[in-house]
């Protein structure tokens, strides 16, 4: 579930920061700027791996930052198709079942993804896998497998100021999306399958 | 920013976990601030590594994965004469999710029922369990286990 991606940026150190190990300069730089971000098409950066190339650092006049090309490596949160990962359940809705991993919550099992005999129970708003006479229940925050079955990428681009007040906030779509699948044996809640 | 390399190379969970906890949380690196958006980020990737069943649960404790232990898997299977069965893609996955049973191992394996017996499939499992460790008997089971023999390791 997790790749290297190999990125080259311009990172620019203040004077401030001079003070620190170079290194650590660069590295404190370059996670404050990707860590927990998306790269449109290219996955969720967690953090840097290692730094494979840098130039020497020139100062630029008027504010005096060291500007260095960095050339590195970024550990970057992208399941393959078909990958199986473990998750939680965030909530449901008759539409499916939408849900996340602890640092990414875009994911969602729609209903034509679950096992046959799902029923939802709007009553309590929880989708019940009906399975020789049992009822098992897919609760929220529940531990699940789930296989990835595709993604969705929304590129955000920044919007004029007007056109982004005549959008309600809800529709602004995440930057990537996964879409997963629970409808065969080993999949859904793990307290049914484990041992 | 420029993309150099989309994709240069794969990661297990056991490789992000051993980085992470290697670069922020040494008693070194626990004294240097780290911008906020990366705290969060490795506090929440370490805590889904922890949650169990996930094999990394009790990694601070157990040790059960090292960095010889994917080798070592990849060595046990071709002596059980599983060597080309697997592909790099399913023993990633089983590397991240340690099934112990035919129902997990079924997700992880695409059509596994044609190109393995039963047999087969209970010798994996066993591999899998002998190379990678298993997991913990659930709590209850444990709790009755620590009041019938005190425990030495609970009880430094």
């Amino acid at each position: 579930m997790f790749m290297l991606t190999k990125l080259a940026d311009l990172v620019q150190i203040a004077p401030q920061d001079f003070s620190k190990e170079s290194a650590k300069a660069i590295e404190d730089n370059i996670n404050a700027k990707y860590a927990n971000r998306v790269i449109h098409k290219i996955g969720l950066c967690v953090c840097l791996w290692d730094i494979t190339w840098t130039s020497e650092g020139l100062v630029s006049s008027g504010n005096g930052y060291a500007n260095v090309n960095v050339e590195f490596r970024m550990v970057v949160f992208r399941p393959f198709k078909n990958e199986v990962i473990q998750a939680r359940i965030l909530s449901q809705t008759q539409e499916g079942i939408s849900v996340a991993t602890d640092f990414f919550y875009d994911i969602f099992v729609p209903k034509s993804e679950l096992p046959d005999g799902a029923e939802f129970e709007a009553k309590e708003g929880v989708w019940i896998w009906k399975v020789d006479g049992a009822a098992l229940y897919y609760d929220n925050h529940e531990l699940v497998r789930v296989r990835v079955i595709s993604e969705e990428w929304h590129d955000q681009a920044p919007q004029e100021p007007l056109a982004l007040e005549d959008q309600p906030a809800s529709e602004l779509l995440s930057p990537y999306k996964i879409i997963g699948s629970m409808n065969v044996p080993g999949l859904g809640c793990t307290i049914w399958w484990d041992d | 920013m420029k993309v150099l390399e989309a994709q240069t190379a794969l990661l297990s969970n056991y490789e992000v976990y051993q980085h992470i906890v290697d670069t922020y949380k040494t008693d070194n690196a626990k004294k240097r601030r780290i911008p906020g958006n990366l705290a969060m980020m490795v506090t929440e990737v370490l805590g889904y590594l922890r949650t169990a069943p996930s094999p990394l649960a009790k990694q601070d404790e157990t040790g059960a994965y090292s960095p010889e232990a994917l080798p070592r898997l990849i060595e046990r299977l071709s002596e059980e004469n599983f060597g080309s069965e697997l592909t790099k893609a399913e023993l990633l996955m089983i590397f991240n999710l340690r099934p112990s049973n035919n129902a997990v191992l079924s997700t992880t394996i695409e059509d596994m029922i044609e190109r393995f017996t039963e047999e087969e499939q209970a010798r994996l499992v066993e591999v899998f369990t002998e190379v990678l460790g298993s997991n913990p008997p659930d709590p209850v089971e444990a709790a009755e286990d620590e009041s019938a023999i005190p425990s030495i390791e609970n009880g430094q």
